[in-house]
C-alpha cells in the first residue's frame, strides 16, 4: 500500500481542528508530494538531468462565506498551523465584501487508500540506465529520410504523486500515482524551408511505460510527417468542404471546445480574468450543440491514463462525466464549490497540481466517443475535401467558441481518395458548427497526453484527450 | 532555519562531491486576492522556498529543482548520480562572478505579503465598489541567496505588486488591463482598473461591427504588444536558437529584421519593474541591453552555456539552462494615444489577446486570439466594437510592420505577459485577421 509518506496524518487532522476552533465553517488539509527525475537529450546527447521534490501542506478554509487558501513547504507542526492562521485570515478578510457566500456541496465523501500498480516500479532501475535506454531508442532511428533533421530535443520524466486529504466533513483519501511522461521537438529543413513537430506521450504506471508509450514508433512517424510537410505538401484547397480529422485533432478539439467550456467555475466566471468564460453561459444544459453522433466524455477512471484518479482533491469519488451526449449539452464539470453555487452535486473534478495550489475544476481524460466507421468509409463518399491527421498550431477564443486547428500532416481528398499532401490547412470553426457537422464517427480510439493549463498561479495538470477519426460536413478551411 | 543556513547546508553536501555548483534559494512570501463576479473568490497565501541546484563534474551536468524546505535527500541523489552521466554538449565552465547584491524592498508590500491581510488592498483599490469584474492582485516579498563554487556569494531582495482586472459592462463588452511595480502603487493600480472600465463601457456604447477576414492595419494595446513581444524575447534566447525553437538565427545579429521604429531592451536594472536583479543565475552582473535597436537584432540572450555553443559571450541572462530576459522595455515614440488613433485611420484597435501559438517556430508562423474590446476604427475614431478575431501571420512580418510607437507607456504583467514590461501602443501597418 501507500509508502514513503512523510507526514503523520494526525498533523492534518490537527490543522483541520484548529481551523474549526478558530471559527471556520469548513477546513481541509492536504499533504501533497511530487518527487521525480527528468533528463533531456539533444540529438541523442545528454544535456542535463534533474531531480525534483515538491512537498508541502495546503490548507483551505471557509469563514463567513469567504474562502482562504494557504500553504507551506514545511511539514513542521508550527508551520502547518501557522498556515491555518493565514488561510483563516484571508478568508475572513475577503468575507467582508463577499456578496454571494461561498460554500461546498454536501457529498458522499471517500475514506480510502489507493495506489496505481507499477509493473516495473520506478526505482527498480538505476536512473542512469533509463537515460541509456532512451538514448538507444534515439540511436535506432533512421535519420536519412531525405530531409535535414536539424535538432531533436527529447525529454523524459517520471514522478510519483503522493497525497493525503483530510476534510472537516469526513473525507480521508490517501493516494499514490506514478507517471511517466516523454516529449520531443523535432526541427527539420528542406530546400530552405524549416518546420518543427512537438509531441508528448504520457500515462500512469511504472517504467513499463517507456515501452508501452511507443516512443520509437511516434518519433519515426513524426519524422515521416515532417518529410511529407517539407518535401511533398502543396497549397491546400480553401473554402467550405468536407473534412476528416484524425484522433490527435479530435482529442484536442473536444478538450478545448467541450471540456473547458463545461468547467462550471469557468461558466460561473471564477476564471474570467485568466482562462476566460464559456459559451455554456448562454447555451443551457439540454440544448442541442451537435449531431446525434457527437458524444464527449471526461473520465478520470481510465486505467493507465495520464489524467487518472479515483477520488478528487476534495475527497469525492470519481466517475465518467458526459459533457455532450448524442449532440446535447449534458453535465458540467463540478467541484464542491461550483456544485454548491449551482445547487447540484460535485462530479469529482477538483484537482490541485501541487501543495501550493488550490483545488479547482479540471478535466481528466476527455474523449469523443467512437462510432463504427472504418477510415476508408469515412472518406469514400467525399468528392472534395481535406484530411487533417496532425496539427501544430491551435487556439480558441476565451468563450471557447471559435477554434482554429492548423494541419501539419494533411491531405487533399478527391473522389473518396487521398490524392496529395497539403500544407497548413487551417480549420476555423465555431463549437456549434463543429459538433453539428459531424455525420460519421470512426471505430478507432486513440489518446494523446497533454498538460492542461488553468488557474492563477498556473496549474498545469496531466490529462489525456482523444477520440476516433470523425467526418465534418461543409466546414471552413482557410 | 533561515535561508542562508539552508543554503549553507546544501553547499556542505555538494562541495566535496562536485567541483562546480550553483545553489539558488528563492524565498517567496506572497498573498493573492482573486476576484470574480465583482467579489473575492479566494485569498491565497504562500510561504515557500524554491531551491535550484546546478552541479557539474567532468563536463556532466545536473540541474535539480526543489520546492521543499528539507531537500537534503534530493540533493544527495543529485550529486550521487552525476558520475554515471555522460558529458553534456551544453557544458561550459561557470563564469567569474561579477554580480552585486541588491535590496529593493517596499515595507508596505513586505508587511502585506507576510501578514496575508488583504483588507488594505480592498480599501485602497476600492474593490468593494467595482462593477462586474474579475482579476487577481498579488503582493510579494522575494528574497534570493546564490552561492557558486567559484566564489559568488550574493543576496537579493525585492518586493512585487502586480495585478490585472477584467471589467464587464455586459457579456459582450469587456475591458482588461494590468499593472506591475516593485512599490506599493495603488494610484497606478486604480489607473489600470479605470482603463479596463473605460474600454468595457466604450465597447458597450459602440455599435456591434462584423469584421471580415483579410489584411488590416491594427493598433496593439500595451497588453497585446507585451504578449507578442514576449514571443520575440523567447525566440531571442540562445537556448531557443540552439533547440530549433526560434525564428532568429545567430548570423542575423546586426541585420535589420524589424522596423526602425522598434527598440526592445532587456532592463534588469530598471528599479520600477519587478524583474529587477543585479545578478543572474550564474552570479554574473546583469546589464541593460537592447535586443532589437531601431529594428536591428543586436544580441541573443546568453548564459555561459549557450554563449559557448553559439560562440558569443554571456549577456548576464542565465537561467542555468535557458537564458531569459528580466524586464522588457519598448522605447516610446512621440505620438500620444489620440494621435496613434489618427495615424491608424481605418483599422482595428486590439486591446487584449491570449492563446498565442506557433504553427512553425523556425518560420515564426503564429496566430493569437483577441479578447475584450476589439474596436473598429474609422477615420481615426472608434466606430464599432467587434467580436473576437484572430491575428495571424509571421512574427518577423509583424515586427517589420511596426509603423508607429506610442508615447505613453504602461507597466504590464499578467497571465499572458509573464515578463514585467514597460510598453507603449504599437501600430502595425498590415497583419492578417480572421473572423467568424
Amino acid at each position: 500500500m501507500v509508502k514513503e509518506v512523510q507526514v503523520d496524518p494526525q498533523l492534518l487532522t490537527k490543522a483541520v481542528d484548529k481551523a474549526l476552533e478558530m471559527g471556520a465553517e469548513y477546513a481541509e488539509a492536504r499533504y501533497h508530494r511530487v518527487t521525480g527525475f527528468s533528463f533531456t537529450l539533444m540529438n541523442g546527447y545528454l544535456i542535463g538531468a534533474s531531480y525534483m521534490d515538491s512537498t508541502g501542506v495546503a490548507i483551505r478554509t471557509i469563514v463567513n462565506g469567504g474562502l482562504g487558501f494557504a500553504s507551506t513547504d514545511s511539514l513542521e507542526e508550527n508551520d502547518v498551523l501557522e498556515s491555518v492562521g493565514r488561510a483563516f485570515k484571508g478568508a475572513r478578510a475577503s468575507s467582508t465584501i463577499v456578496k454571494d457566500r461561498i460554500g461546498l456541496s454536501r457529498e458522499r465523501l471517500g475514506n480510502a487508500k489507493y495506489e496505481v500498480r507499477q509493473q516495473k516500479p520506478i526505482g527498480s532501475v538505476d536512473d542512469s540506465e533509463i537515460i541509456t535506454t532512451i538514448q538507444e531508442i534515439y540511436k535506432s532511428l533512421d535519420m536519412n529520410i531525405g530531409i535535414d533533421v536539424k535538432n531533436v530535443l527529447l525529454g523524459f520524466t517520471y514522478n510519483i504523486e503522493d497525497k493525503i486529504i483530510v476534510t472537516s466533513d469526513g473525507a480521508f483519501i490517501e493516494s499514490r500515482i506514478p507517471r511517466v511522461n516523454m516529449f520531443y521537438s523535432i526541427t527539420a529543413e528542406h530546400g530552405g524551408e524549416r518546420a518543427n513537430r512537438w509531441n508528448q506521450l504520457g500515462g500512469t504506471g511504472g517504467l513499463e511505460l517507456i515501452e508501452d508509450l511507443k516512443l520509437k514508433e511516434n518519433l519515426e512517424d513524426d519524422l515521416r510527417s515532417l518529410k511529407i510537410y517539407l518535401v511533398e505538401a502543396g497549397t491546400p484547397p480553401r473554402g467550405k468542404m468536407d473534412v476528416v480529422i484524425g484522433p490527435e485533432v479530435v482529442g484536442l478539439a473536444v478538450h478545448e471546445s467541450a471540456g473547458h467550456p463545461s468547467e462550471a467555475d469557468r461558466v460561473m466566471g471564477r476564471e474570467a480574468a485568466q482562462a476566460g468564460l464559456s459559451y455554456r453561459r448562454r447555451m443551457k444544459t439540454g440544448e442541442k450543440i451537435g449531431s446525434e453522433h457527437a458524444t464527449v466524455i471526461d473520465d478520470p477512471t481510465i486505467p493507465g491514463s495520464y489524467g487518472f484518479y479515483l477520488y478528487d482533491d476534495e475527497g469525492v469519488p470519481a466517475r465518467p462525466r458526459y459533457l455532450i451526449r448524442n449532440g446535447v449539452l449534458d453535465e458540467f464539470l463540478h467541484n464542491r464549490e461550483t456544485a454548491y453555487a449551482m445547487n447540484t452535486q460535485s462530479n469529482a473534478s477538483a484537482r490541485a497540481k501541487e501543495w501550493w495550489a488550490e483545488p479547482i475544476v479540471r478535466m481528466a481524460n476527455t474523449y469523443f466517443a467512437p462510432g463504427d466507421y472504418r477510415f476508408e468509409e469515412l472518406i469514400e463518399d467525399i468528392k472534395h475535401g481535406i484530411y487533417i491527421k496532425k496539427y501544430m498550431e491551435w487556439n480558441i477564443d476565451d468563450y471557447r467558441w471559435v477554434a482554429r486547428y492548423v494541419g501539419l500532416e494533411a491531405y487533399e481528398i478527391k473522389d473518396g481518395r487521398l490524392v496529395r499532401p497539403v500544407k497548413n490547412p487551417a480549420l476555423e470553426v465555431n463549437s456549434l458548427e463543429f459538433y453539428s457537422s459531424v455525420d460519421a464517427v470512426g471505430r478507432d480510439l486513440e489518446f494523446q497526453a497533454g498538460t492542461c493549463g488553468k488557474g492563477e498561479p498556473g496549474q498545469g495538470v496531466p490529462v489525456w484527450f482523444g477520440g476516433p477519426h470523425i467526418r465534418l460536413r461543409g466546414v471552413r478551411i482557410l | 532555519m533561515n535561508v542562508v543556513e539552508l543554503v549553507e547546508e546544501i553547499v556542505k553536501i555538494v562541495k566535496d562531491t562536485v567541483p562546480e555548483y550553483v545553489v539558488i534559494l528563492d524565498e517567496k512570501t506572497s498573498t493573492m486576492l482573486k476576484i470574480a463576479n465583482g467579489q473575492p473568490s479566494v485569498v491565497q497565501s504562500w510561504k515557500e522556498y524554491w531551491i535550484d541546484l546546478y552541479a557539474a563534474k567532468d563536463q556532466k551536468i545536473m540541474a535539480s529543482s526543489f520546492r521543499f524546505s528539507k531537500p537534503e535527500e534530493a540533493v544527495q541523489k543529485t550529486v550521487k548520480i552525476i558520475d554515471k552521466l555522460q558529458p553534456s554538449p551544453l557544458y561550459a565552465p561557470l563564469p567569474d562572478p561579477s554580480g552585486k547584491p541588491y535590496s529593493l524592498v517596499d515595507k508596505t508590500l513586505e508587511e502585506m505579503a507576510i501578514t496575508g491581510d488583504v483588507t488594505r488592498l480592498i480599501e485602497d483599490l476600492e474593490l468593494g465598489e467595482l462593477p462586474n469584474s474579475a482579476g487577481a492582485i498579488t503582493v510579494s516579498i522575494e528574497k534570493r541567496v546564490l552561492r557558486t563554487s567559484n566564489g559568488a556569494d550574493l543576496e537579493g531582495a525585492r518586493t512585487h505588486f502586480n495585478g490585472y482586472m477584467r471589467i464587464f459592462a455586459d457579456d459582450d463588452s469587456s475591458g482588461q488591463w494590468s499593472w506591475t511595480s516593485t512599490k506599493y502603487d495603488p494610484i497606478q493600480a486604480k489607473k489600470s482598473i479605470s482603463t479596463a472600465v473605460n474600454l468595457a463601457e466604450e465597447c458597450k456604447k459602440l455599435p456591434r461591427e462584423k469584421i471580415e477576414t483579410g489584411k488590416y492595419r491594427v493598433l496593439l494595446s500595451p497588453m497585446v504588444a507585451g504578449n507578442l513581444i514576449e514571443s520575440v524575447i523567447r525566440a531571442a534566447s540562445g537556448a531557443s536558437v540552439i533547440f530549433g525553437m526560434s525564428f532568429f538565427r545567430p548570423d542575423q545579429i546586426g541585420q535589420q529584421l524589424a522596423s526602425e521604429k522598434l527598440t526592445i531592451i532587456d532592463r534588469p536594472l530598471m528599479e520600477s519593474l519587478p524583474g529587477f536583479s543585479t545578478f543572474d543565475d550564474e552570479g554574473v552582473a546583469t546589464r541593460d541591453k537592447p535586443i532589437i535597436e531601431r529594428g536591428v537584432l543586436k544580441t541573443l540572450l546568453h548564459n555561459s552555456k549557450t554563449a559557448k555553443l553559439l560562440k558569443a559571450e554571456t549577456t548576464g541572462n542565465a537561467g542555468i539552462i535557458w537564458p531569459t530576459a528580466f524586464n522588457i522595455e519598448v522605447v516610446p515614440g512621440d505620438l500620444n494615444d489620440e494621435e496613434m488613433m489618427e495615424v491608424l485611420g481605418n483599422g482595428l484597435y486590439a486591446t487584449n489577446n491570449w492563446y498565442t501559438r506557433f504553427q512553425n517556430y523556425p518560420e515564426g508562423l503564429f496566430s493569437t486570439v483577441t479578447r475584450d474590446a476589439l474596436i473598429v476604427v474609422k477615420n481615426g475614431k472608434p466606430a464599432g466594437c467587434a467580436a473576437r478575431a484572430r491575428i495571424t501571420g509571421s512574427m518577423l512580418d509583424l515586427i517589420k510592420n511596426v509603423e508607429a510607437v506610442g508615447k505613453t507607456r504602461w507597466p504590464i504583467e499578467w497571465w499572458e505577459v509573464r515578463l514585467p514590461s514597460l510598453l507603449p501602443h504599437l501600430l502595425i501597418s498590415e497583419i492578417g485577421i480572421t473572423s467568424e
